[in-house]
This record gives structure tokens, C-alpha cells and sequence, in this order.
């Protein structure tokens, strides 16, 4: 062979140039052939005509104007275009990056000299890249529609361009669930459960005081763009009622819904980039950085807080505000206080959900502590780097921990002194005990994931978790009489603390009569518990850290 | 090795090494040109399995070095941390001199990785895919691309199979494709896990060719194979690897004799007195698993040469007549079934 001993000279890529990008050009020549695409653009196309046919004929058999009879097609359009991206083209990309690492052919993607995040741009850009021909078949269709019903470009631009900082948001979705989950089959679930959970479950969090969760869908733009999609007269209407439903929010700042939800999706996209640049550069890396992860957290109570606290005066944070809205009952509308503690709850459980999720990811495992340690034994340093994988989490725990109980005392606090509940005050008290709670939760999963690993914390979490709250459902089912030791049931769980703590100590509570009792008794008493098995875990944690030290030191 | 020395071959290779390591200027010369591979004491644990244990290992530039042992011997594992694609619980890994855990990015332009069972993506024809690495690898044009894809496939004799699916190949073309894919970026040292397997003899010669070339236009291959023929047909120099280990080092040769020597089998034919034979040889220190079968005396011997006829001295002079005194020394394939063996009862 020919200089058979030299490597060849390399030409890199810029990385914003996707389109010379190999990885993307190697899916353009595997899914853009004739024989594949040509009946998936076939069927697009077809789809779409008929909708736009169908639309202009149904409009001139009902005597509408040629304006109002094209709009419909329009949004049945975006429902087709949405369904392509979204869902065919979300799991295209988390079943397609499964499957080059099933076959094994990821490896070869892990050792070309591109950078990180040129391969992720590749398989972002690449995997899908059938789905985009398909939706760019019915552009056309809907340029037409748009043209011949008169939509304003103020109107279709931010919608498409959400429309497009959405489908980036899923397909980054589908492919960290790709790059994460091993199973193919799981991978495809996983993806296609979370874009359903995104449109679905998620954002109803939203009724419930955590408005920043409905951003996460392209709803609030569709709905801020819907007159201007709609027959005139419908349109209006629309338009009408629209005028009751707040605008998007940030602390005192206004803004329209389209720029808000490019800025939260923003926030995300960036984090998964971050994931997927990290499992490239090397694939034991964690999904996140220790300060990455602490700043993740940190900025989400910053939306969660900056796009509730500006809805308590009007009342729009309010379920039940919402509610009478539907039934048009708004003139003696006031909140009820339980609303307000059942709120402080959930933003407490959401918080210590996602501290939960965060502390898994950056807690290093007991493999990955070992070879921290031999690296460090190796360097002839004495400690691991503070910010490294390997590095104990629970400092960056407790400053989520510390973050989150903060977070939650100010949204409860803003709730509870609103103008809504005159003479109430949440006293600084409250702080002490939110902080109580969340970092004896935080503090207690993570030095037991970090000590003995995922299948303990599972198996912890399912017994202590999860059965005593299904326990406690089926003795408060029984009669009234049980619902006090079932109160004390469900008070085991972690998951009840954060719902338990405002119900025993803000004054505005009003428990039914059975648990009245009950509940501030089992709060302080799990809490007591909670505080001291965490402490003793963390102690035991830091004993097992430095055995291992010890023991990696001690021989090679 | 001379005899009787300890077991230990890497450190065998590291005396090569420093001897080399003699004058200041060689040292300077050492230092401009690092060994092809230097693995320290490297160790890869998952959860409580040890899958590589403290193996050290020096393969100098344009050597065909093989890696030999039983399936879950530690071979894979090895090679995935050499190609940066897993980190080792411990140790260091240096490829021409650069450190595979510190510098990933160099070390992954050095290496060219054909895995064990290599994949291939099924959605591509075979020149799509070496065109996709070609341009992955930052080989410029597409016409430069194209005479590089057209010279592998002429490498590995599939010139004439460009225009088929990967997905359609047998397993021996897809093993040659994946080789071409590996040679695609030049690179300074090929990793070659099993390699020749599913290969008919004519495309294990070619491969055996096609290495031997590589090697002398100085790159270096490090393929491993648990077919030790497969391997010594192949390779200037070997290891041998076992339970994570490395058993043995050096040339062909080197390997043969150290693992041989140490498993002598003698058999022993006596006109009669057999028990009194028997007896005598269970007294010997170096004699060792002794078992009559009939009129053979059978018993495996753990000392060299001139104990061994020290022995036969021993037997004449205790009045014991002697029919016939044989040696059998295993095979290179028999140590190593044995080996393989040891693997499955641990």
C-alpha cells in the first residue's frame, strides 16, 4: 500500500455547515432514495392536496369566500405537518440512533474526527431527514392556503418557526432517549410516550400554578396565532375570548407567547446538545455536568417562578379561575385557600421530582468512583476534582435542595400573601422546614444512589415510595375511621412531604376534620426521620468514600 | 527468556526496550519515536468482574502483533480502551506517544478500529459507506475520496462488489469491507479484533498479505484472534492472554517455548517393577500428576533439560530397566485449549 505509515491530511468541517456535514449526507443518500422516500413524499403530497382540495371545495359549496373557504386547510395542515415531525420524525431519530448502536455501528461514529457536535448536528439533521422532505412536499400546499386566505406574515411565521424550535426540542428528546436507552423497541416507546407527555400531560401542569410547562408544546403560539388561521367570523370570536386569557409573563416583563416559547425551548435544546456533546465526547460520560446540572435546576425555578408570580394578583394561576372562566361564573370568582396549599404542593413535589432526576444523573456510580479514584492515585493528586463524573454529588445536591426549597417558599409565600387571602403571612419558619424537606429527600436519595447504587435506590423507591401510598389509598377507601393511620401511611413516602408541608404549616390550611390531626403529626414525625436517616446515609456515604480511597490507594 | 526465569513477558519486552535505552542519544531518539503502543498496567474492571488485569505490554512500530486467548481472555477489552472507546478502571494507554485517556481526539486520528463481528449499515452499498468514512475522516474532494474508496477496495480484492449492498455480503466480504473502512484514513496503528474470522483460506492469505504490507510501510497492527494458527501465520510477535492476564509475550517462537516448558509430559515404559518405579518417581520434586495406564507410567515434569536426564540416570541406577522413556510436549493448540478451558471452570 501507499504510504501505508501517514496519516492523511484532514479537512474538518465547520459545524455550521450541515449540509456537508457526512454523518447528514450519509442519511440524505440512505433515506432520500427513490425507492424509500418516493412513496413517503407520494403519500405526503397526497395527503395534503386532498386537505387543501378538500377545503376550497367544501368552502364553495357552503358559498364562502374564497379567504374564508382556504383558511381551514391551513391548520389541518400544521396537524399533518406536526404529526410527520413530530411523532414519525421523533421516533425515526431515537429508533435510528438505537439501532446504530445495537448494530454495533456506532463505534465507528465514535472514533471519526468530527466534532461532538458535529455528530450530534449529523443525527439530528440526518436521522429525519425523510420526515423533513415529506414536510418541505407540503409546503407548497400551505404557502398556497396561506396566500389564498390572506394570512399575515405576523401571523404563520412564529408559528413555523415554533414549529420548528418544537420539533427540534422532540427530535433532541428522541435522541437522547436513543443515545440512552439500550433497547430499541424501549427507545422508540420511551421517545414517542415523552412527545406524547410534552402535548399532553405536561403542559396540564400549567393549571396548577407551573405555567413555564406549557411551553414546552407549540399550543400557546397556536393559540395566540389561531384567529388569524381561522374564517372571519370565527376568527373573531376567537379573538374575543382571547382577551380574557393572560399573555405570557416573565416577572414584569410582557412578552408574546412565540418569543417566550422559543426562549424556554431554547434553555432545553441547549441542555440536550450539552447531553449529547458530553455521551459523544466520551460514553461514560455523565448526561451533565455537576455545574451544569446545579445551573439547569436553578434556571428552571427561575421560569417556574417568573412565569407564576405575575398571575397570582390577577388570579390566572388560579385551577379554579380557569375553570369558572369555561363556565363564565368570572364576577364573584376568589380563590379557595385549600387551591393554594394544594399548589405550594405540587410545586414542591415537581421540584423534588426534578432534583431527584438531576441528582441521578450527575451522582457518579460505584464504578465510576473507583476509577476516579485510581485516576486521582494515578496523577498523584490527593482528591478527586470537585466537578468531575467522579466526584461525590452531594455538595451540588444540597445546593439544588437549598435552591428548590427556596423556589418553593417564594411561590408559596407570593400565593399565600396575595391579595387573595388578606392578613395571611408565611412566616420565615416555613423556609426552614421547606429546606428540611428537600435537602433530607435530596441529601437521602443521593447518598444512597452514590452508595449503593441504582438498583438499591429502585428497589428503595418502589418499598418506601411508592407502597405506602398505595397502602395508605386503600385503608383511606375502607371507611373514614382509617384515614388517619392511612395519613400516617402515606406520610412514609417522601413523595407526600412536600404536599405535607404546607397542609401542616401554613395558616390558610383547611384539612378535613379526619386528618386535621393527623397530618402536621406525621409531617413532623417522617420529617424527623427523613432528617436523621438521611444524615446517618450521608455519613455511611462518606465512610464508604473514604474506604475506597483507601482500599484503590492501598493496591494497584 | 532464558530458562527458568519468571513467567513474566511483558517485562521481558520493557528489558528489550532499555536496553535499547543505553546511551543518552538513543534515549533522545527513544523520546522522538515512542512505541507504537505502550500499555501500562492496565486494568478493566465491570462491577466486580476483573476483565483486564495489570497488563503492561510494548509493541515497537511496524510489527504484525497478535493478541491471543479464549473467548472472555480480556482481548476486547483491551482493544476498546486502546481505541478510546472505553476507559480503563487504571492504567495508561499510549498510542506513538500519545495518551488514549488524555488526548482523545489525536489518538483517535492514529488508529484505524475493525471490531470483533464488524457491522456494517445495511441501508448502504459498499461504496456508499467507505465514501461516508472517507469524508467523515476529512479526506478532501469527492475525487480524491473516490481514488482513495477505489485503492482499499483494491486493498482487500472487492473492487468488483462496490456497487452492492452491505447487507448482501457474506460474512467474509463484510469482514473485508470493514478492513477497507479501517485503512481508508492511513492510520499509524491498526486494531484488529478477530479479523479473520468467517475468512475462506484464500481471504485469510490475503489478509495475512495485505497486513504484511501494511506493517512494512510502517504502520502497526495489533490483531487478535483466538485461533493461535491464525495468529502465528500472521505475526512477527504475540501475546497471550488469559482470565485478563497476560500469560506470555515475545516472538512466535519465545511464546512457543515458554508456554511448552512448563507443560512436559513424560511417559515412562518400564520391563517390570512398576510399582517400584512409580514409587520412586512420586518421590521426585519436579515429578508431578503421576497415573499408570497399563504398563505406561505417565507423569507431567516441571524442571528442565538436564534435570529431566538427571532423572533417567536416577531410574537406571535404582535397578529399574526401562523399555522406553518418551516426551510429549503439547501443542501450542493444546496449551491454549487448555487455557480456554481453565477460562470456563473459573
Amino acid at each position: 500500500m501507499s504510504n501505508g505509515n501517514s496519516s492523511m491530511p484532514h479537512v474538518r468541517h465547520p459545524v455550521w455547515k450541515v449540509w456537508q456535514n457526512p454523518i447528514f449526507r450519509r442519511y440524505c443518500r440512505s433515506r432520500l432514495r427513490l425507492r424509500g422516500a418516493g412513496v413517503a413524499l407520494l403519500i405526503a403530497v397526497l395527503i395534503a392536496g386532498f386537505i387543501v382540495a378538500m377545503a376550497g371545495s367544501i368552502g364553495v359549496g357552503s358559498g364562502a369566500n374564497p379567504q374564508d373557504s382556504a383558511r381551514p386547510a391551513i391548520i389541518a395542515l400544521l396537524v399533518l405537518q406536526s404529526l410527520i415531525l413530530f411523532i414519525s420524525g421523533t421516533a425515526q431519530v431515537a429508533g435510528g440512533m438505537t439501532a446504530e448502536r445495537d448494530e454495533g455501528v456506532i463505534d465507528y461514529q465514535r472514533l471519526i474526527p468530527m466534532s461532538p457536535l458535529s455528530k450530534v448536528l449529523g443525527y439530528l439533521f440526518g436521522l429525519p431527514v425523510r420526515e423533513y422532505a415529506m414536510f418541505l412536499a407540503t409546503l407548497p400546499f400551505t404557502a398556497w392556503a396561506l396566500w389564498r386566505g390572506g394570512v399575515s406574515w405576523h401571523t404563520w411565521l412564529p408559528l413555523y418557526l415554533i414549529l420548528f424550535s418544537s420539533t427540534l426540542l422532540y427530535h433532541f428528546t428522541g435522541l437522547v432517549t436513543g443515545t440512552v436507552v439500550r433497547n430499541r423497541r424501549w427507545a422508540f416507546l420511551i421517545s414517542i410516550g415523552l412527545v406524547f407527555a410534552l402535548y399532553t400531560i405536561i403542559p396540564q401542569m400549567a393549571k396548577f400554578g407551573l405555567v413555564f410547562f406549557k411551553y414546552l408544546s407549540i399550543t400557546p403560539v397556536f393559540q395566540e396565532s389561531l384567529p388569524g388561521l381561522l374564517p372571519k367570523t370565527a376568527g373573531e370570536i376567537v379573538r374575543a375570548g382571547q382577551q380574557l386569557v393572560p399573555t405570557a409573563k416573565f416577572f414584569n416583563l410582557d412578552f408574546s407567547e412565540a418569543v417566550f416559547t422559543a426562549f424556554s425551548q431554547g434553555g432545553l435544546i441547549l441542555t440536550f446538545t450539552v447531553m449529547l456533546c458530553r455521551k459523544w465526547r466520551r460514553a461514560e460520560s455523565h448526561l451533565l455536568g455537576k455545574l451544569w446540572a446545579v445551573g439547569f435546576f436553578v434556571w428552571i425555578q427561575f421560569l417556574l417562578l417568573g412565569n407564576a408570580l405575575p398571575l397570582i394578583d390577577p388570579g390566572n394561576l388560579f385551577p379554579s379561575r380557569g375553570f369558572s372562566r369555561m363556565v363564565r361564573i368570572m364576577p364573584d370568582w376568589s380563590p379557595q385557600p385549600g387551591e393554594a396549599v394544594l399548589m405550594s404542593g405540587i410545586y414542591g413535589f415537581v421540584t423534588m421530582a426534578l432534583m431527584f432526576c438531576l441528582a441521578a444523573i450527575i451522582t457518579p456510580s460505584i464504578d465510576h468512583q473507583r476509577r476516579g479514584w485510581r485516576r486521582v492515585r494515578k496523577l498523584g493528586l490527593s482528591t478527586l476534582p470537585r466537578f468531575s463524573d467522579e466526584a461525590t454529588a452531594s455538595g451540588f445536591v444540597l445546593v439544588m435542595a437549598l435552591a428548590g426549597a427556596f423556589g418553593w417558599f417564594v411561590f408559596t409565600r407570593a400565593l399565600v400573601e396575595s391579595r387573595w387571602f388578606p392578613g395571611q403571612a408565611v412566616s420565615l419558619g416555613t423556609l426552614g422546614y421547606f429546606i428540611a424537606v428537600m435537602t433530607a429527600c435530596g441529601l437521602g436519595f443521593q447518598a444512597l444512589l452514590e452508595t449503593k447504587g441504582g438498583r438499591t435506590v429502585g428497589l428503595a423507591t418502589l418499598l418506601v415510595g411508592v407502597v405506602p401510598v398505595m397502602a395508605g389509598a386503600v385503608l383511606s377507601a375502607i371507611s373514614d375511621r382509617m384515614i388517619s393511620f392511612a395519613v400516617w401511611l402515606f406520610g412514609m413516602s417522601p413523595a407526600s412531604l412536600p404536599f405535607y408541608a404546607p397542609g401542616s404549616l401554613l395558616s390558610i390550611s383547611e384539612l378535613p376534620a379526619e386528618a386535621a390531626r393527623a397530618v402536621p403529626r406525621a409531617f413532623y414525625f417522617w420529617l424527623l426521620v427523613g432528617v436523621l436517616l438521611a444524615g446517618w446515609l450521608v455519613v455511611r456515604l462518606r465512610q464508604a468514600r473514604r474506604a475506597m480511597a483507601a482500599s484503590v490507594a492501598g493496591k494497584p | 527468556m532464558e530458562e527458568g526465569e519468571p513467567n513474566n513477558f511483558s517485562s521481558g519486552f520493557k528489558i528489550e526496550l532499555s536496553h535499547l535505552r543505553t546511551t543518552k542519544y538513543e534515549e533522545l531518539l527513544m523520546n522522538f519515536h515512542p512505541p507504537a503502543i505502550e500499555i501500562r498496567s492496565l486494568r478493566v474492571d465491570y462491577g466486580d468482574f476483573l476483565a483486564v488485569d495489570d497488563l503492561s505490554l510494548t509493541v515497537p512500530r511496524g510489527e504484525v502483533f497478535g493478541l491471543v486467548g479464549p473467548n472472555g481472555a480480556g482481548k476486547t477489552s483491551t482493544f476498546r480502551v486502546l481505541t478510546t472507546l472505553m476507559e480503563p478502571t487504571y492504567g495508561e494507554v499510549l498510542l506513538d506517544g500519545v495518551d488514549v485517556l488524555e488526548d482523545l481526539e489525536t489518538a483517535r486520528r492514529i488508529i484505524g478500529y475493525m471490531p470483533d463481528l464488524a457491522p456494517v449499515p445495511s441501508d448502504l452499498k459498499v461504496w456508499e459507506f467507505l465514501d461516508f468514512h472517507a469524508a467523515a475522516y476529512g479526506i478532501g474532494s469527492r475525487a480524491s475520496r473516490r481514488e482513495r474508496v477505489a485503492e482499499c477496495l483494491e486493498e482487500v480484492a472487492l473492487t468488483d462488489q462496490c456497487e452492492k449492498w452491505c447487507g448482501e455480503l457474506s460474512r467474509g466480504q463484510t469482514q473485508r469491507v470493514v478492513l477497507a473502512k479501517t485503512l481508508l484514513h492511513r492510520p499509524r496503528v491498526l486494531i484488529l479484533d478477530e479479523p479473520a474470522s468467517g475468512l475462506d483460506p484464500l481471504a485469510r492469505r490475503d489478509l495475512r498479505n495485505a497486513l504484511r504490507r501494511l506493517a512494512d510501510g510502517g504502520a502497526t497492527v495489533f490483531v487478535s484472534s483466538h485461533i493461535l494458527s491464525e495468529l502465528a501465520e500472521m505475526c512477527s510477535s504475540l501475546c497471550v492472554m488469559n482470565r485478563g492476564r497476560l500469560l506470555a509475550a515475545g516472538t512466535v517462537d519465545q511464546v512457543r517455548h515458554q508456554l511448552c516448558d512448563t507443560r512436559r509430559l513424560l511417559t515412562l515404559t518400564p520391563l517390570s517393577h512398576h510399582s517400584e518405579a512409580a514409587a520412586w518417581l512420586s518421590s521426585q520434586a519436579a515429578v508431578h500428576e503421576l497415573r499408570i495406564e497399563g504398563q505406561q507410567i505417565i507423569f507431567g515434569f516441571g524442571a528442565d533439560d538436564h534435570a529431566q536426564a538427571d532423572l533417567l540416570e536416577g531410574l537406571i541406577r535404582h535397578g529399574i530397566r526401562i523399555r522406553s522413556f518418551e516426551e510429549k510436549r503439547s501443542s501450542f493448540e493444546d496449551i491454549l485449549v487448555e487455557v480456554a478451558q481453565n477460562n470456563r471452570t473459573r
